[in-house]
């Protein structure tokens, strides 16, 4: 059985399974990040007046969805994806598969989704005027593959643990928006205090908010240091993800 | 020929207790760690099994026995917690309901995700779907979503996806239970051809029509453990003859202190062996009874003889006066008679064999004796007995209207 193959035909379902039942199908994908961005352009711009200082600064509501987008990407596949497992007890039980399918696949409709959602955003962010760098959506795409490995890295070890331990995906959305304010996507990383700045770096999210500005809106730039940090994170989390999910997949018939 | 299909060595599987939430999280950092084991249960153990191809195997046992586990185990569903299991061919398992059908989708939608899962996609799948959808033979139904489907209709789609792989190996588990009487004469007739072409069965069955109808050899778990192998016929029969022992009632009997009775028991010998142990016999073989007992009275008492069935259900009861025969007198006060049944026409499975002497009136019935007998024999046809009988065809038929 080709685990290729396996993980296309989940994600098919997956897909197929956001929009099942609504009448406009697929174009929620696209509504959906419209609608939010109005509603944000709205409330931050309109009436909390924010924006950002400096020269050259984007508007804020680019600047702000430059990062809202993928941390969106992010954090669902990880709350998606942590009952992958568990949501398919039923087969798990039934037919020898290999589990990780499960997990890719979530992960990967999310990914898939919300990229693009992006895309149609930052079109509409340029035709309106906004100082969207076209030219580096192509990095901004390459930027997901680390996100990627690093969310399925997380994604494997949440899924395999909420089979034994079943609190998880209950404390996840508020861990979640914890991390999410831990990091600089509402905000940039000049306005906090200059002593508590260089601990945004311990937030994995924080190099991801502000490379997708520095190659699209070009607001900031991307080291290679952090680049290289960022790109060996991912890979120890997968690593340690794949790790757990095989040491605990024997068991997970016997805890569903 | 050499290797075999499906070799199972040492085979068992343990559960880990959790009763308390605390468990799960316990168990999960033993599991990380490898730390030991504490409380588990066992509900297979030290199972050894091998399968040849184009072998057909009945399990059978009763609820709880391990039977399932043990075909998860063979699928690769679950881990082994000791020994191992290989299976050196394609597998194509239905274990319970469902085959792990997604209720939500459609029956087209998990015909392909099935088919998916045993490796089958893209242009392969697209020539087989219709041959799959006329076998479930579930009409409009398999665009409905799988949950609006009767349990009849799932085991259709289920038994449909695995008839069109035609794997090396089909394993299942009680699903033909489910389907109407059209349906499972389907699928019987299916693996019957599908045996015919050198396919390898594992059936579990509370049914044993089915088991003997499909399957050559038998395995019978008790509590985790394998408590017997080997023929359809005369493992199904120790299993059926196990359940008539388990829910007979203790059998009514005539339970008198033997000392200082005028009649009593002395030894019962069957086909010449006096043994507490089960007679086993081959089906229409002969049957003698020899009773020795003891008269108190200096006459010659009544030999009455009953054949029941495990169960307790009479089968045969005879008595000596019936016939005019009177047991021979073969010492001080003892009394020998002995019966033959030629020809025994008891159809296979466990009986018992009860003797007791009577007054020489043949009114009250004193002391009683039971041994055990097991009739041999591979046959499908139902009762107690065997009647007589013959088929009529053709000309012979309507004998009246010559």
């Amino acid at each position: 059985m080709s685990v290729a193959a396996l993980t296309l035909r989940f994600l098919n379902r997956e897909l197929q399974n956001r929009f099942a039942g609504s009448f406009s199908g697929g174009l929620w994908a696209l509504i959906q990040p419209l609608v939010q961005l109005a509603v944000y352009s709205f409330v931050y711009v309109r009436i909390f007046k924010a924006q950002l200082s400096g020269v050259g600064a984007p508007g804020y509501v680019a600047f702000l969805a430059a990062a809202l987008w993928p941390w969106t990407a992010f954090s669902e596949a990880i709350v998606r994806s942590t009952t992958a497992v568990q949501d398919n007890a039923a087969l798990i039980g039934k037919v020898a598969l290999p589990r990780e399918v499960l997990v890719l696949a979530s992960v990967a409709s999310s990914f898939l989704v919300h990229l693009a959602g992006f895309v149609a955003i930052l079109i509409v962010l340029k035709l309106a005027g906004q100082g969207i760098a076209i030219s580096g959506l192509p990095y901004a795409v390459l930027l997901f593959a680390p996100l990627f490995v690093l969310t399925l890295g997380i994604a494997l070890i949440f899924s395999a643990v909420q089979v034994f331990v079943r609190d998880l995906a209950q404390a996840l959305p508020q861990l979640m928006q914890l991390m999410m304010f831990a990091a600089p996507i509402f905000y940039e990383r000049g306005l906090l205090p200059v002593a508590a700045r260089g601990w945004l770096d311990l937030n994995p999210f924080t190099f991801y908010a502000e490379s997708f500005r520095a190659v699209l809106l070009n607001y900031g730039t991307i080291d290679s240091l952090h680049l290289l940090i960022a790109i060996v994170t991912a890979t120890v989390t997968l690593l340690i993800g794949h790790w757990v999910f095989r040491r605990l997949d024997p068991h997970f018939e016997d805890f569903l | 020929m050499s290797a075999p299909l499906v070799s199972a060595q040492g085979l068992g599987k343990a559960y880990p207790k959790v009763h308390r939430n605390a468990d799960r999280l316990r168990a999960l950092a033993r599991l990380l760690f490898n730390l030991g084991d504490d409380g588990r249960i066992d509900v297979l153990r030290n199972v050894d099994l091998e399968i040849m191809r184009g072998e057909s195997l009945g399990l059978i046992g009763e609820n709880g026995a391990g039977k399932s586990t043990l075909l998860k185990l063979i699928t690769g569903v679950l881990t082994p917690s000791s020994g191992s299991v290989r299976v050196n061919g394609t597998l194509g398992a239905l274990l319970e309901l469902g085959a792990g059908f997604h209720p939500d989708y459609s029956g087209r939608d998990n015909i392909a995700m099935a088919a998916a899962l045993y490796g089958l996609q893209g242009a392969e799948l697209r020539d087989r779907l219709p041959e799959i959808i006329a076998f479930a033979d579930i009409g409009d139904y398999i665009d409905e979503p799988v949950k609006h489907y009767s349990s009849g209709m799932v085991v259709r789609l289920g038994f449909a996806v695995i008839a069109s792989l035609k794997p090396d190996l089909l394993v299942t588990d009680e699903v033909l239970a489910v389907g109407d009487e059209s349906f499972q004469k389907k699928c019987v007739r299916w693996i019957e051809d599908y045996l015919a072409g050198g396919g390898t069965l594992i059936l579990v069955s509370h049914s044993m029509y089915h088991v003997q109808k499909l399957c050559r050899h038998a395995c019978w778990l008790r509590g985790g453990e394998i408590a017997m192998c080997g023929d359809v016929f005369d493992v199904t029969q120790a299993y059926l003859a196990y359940h008539e022992r388990k829910s007979a009632a203790v059998p009514e009997r005539v339970e008198i202190a033997r000392a200082g009775h005028e009649f009593s028991v002395l030894g019962v010998e069957l086909n010449g062996v006096d043994s507490e142990q089960p007679l086993l016999i081959d089906f229409g073989s002969t049957l003698r009874i020899g009773v020795r007992m003891r008269s108190r009275e200096g006459r010659a008492p009544v030999l009455a003889i009953g054949i029941v069935r495990a169960d307790g259900t009479p089968v045969y009861g005879v008595g000596s006066d019936m016939d005019g025969s009177v047991p021979e007198r073969v010492g001080v006060d003892e009394y020998f008679g002995a019966i033959e049944f030629a020809d025994m026409n008891l159809l296979p499975g466990s009986y018992a064999v009860r003797v007791h002497p009577m007054d020489p009136e043949g009114v009250r019935l004193f002391d009683t004796v039971e041994r055990a007998i097991v009739v041999r024999g591979a046959s499908r046809e139902f009762g107690l007995v065997r009647l007589g009988h013959r088929w009529l065809t053709g000309a012979a038929k309507n004998p009246d209207e010559r």
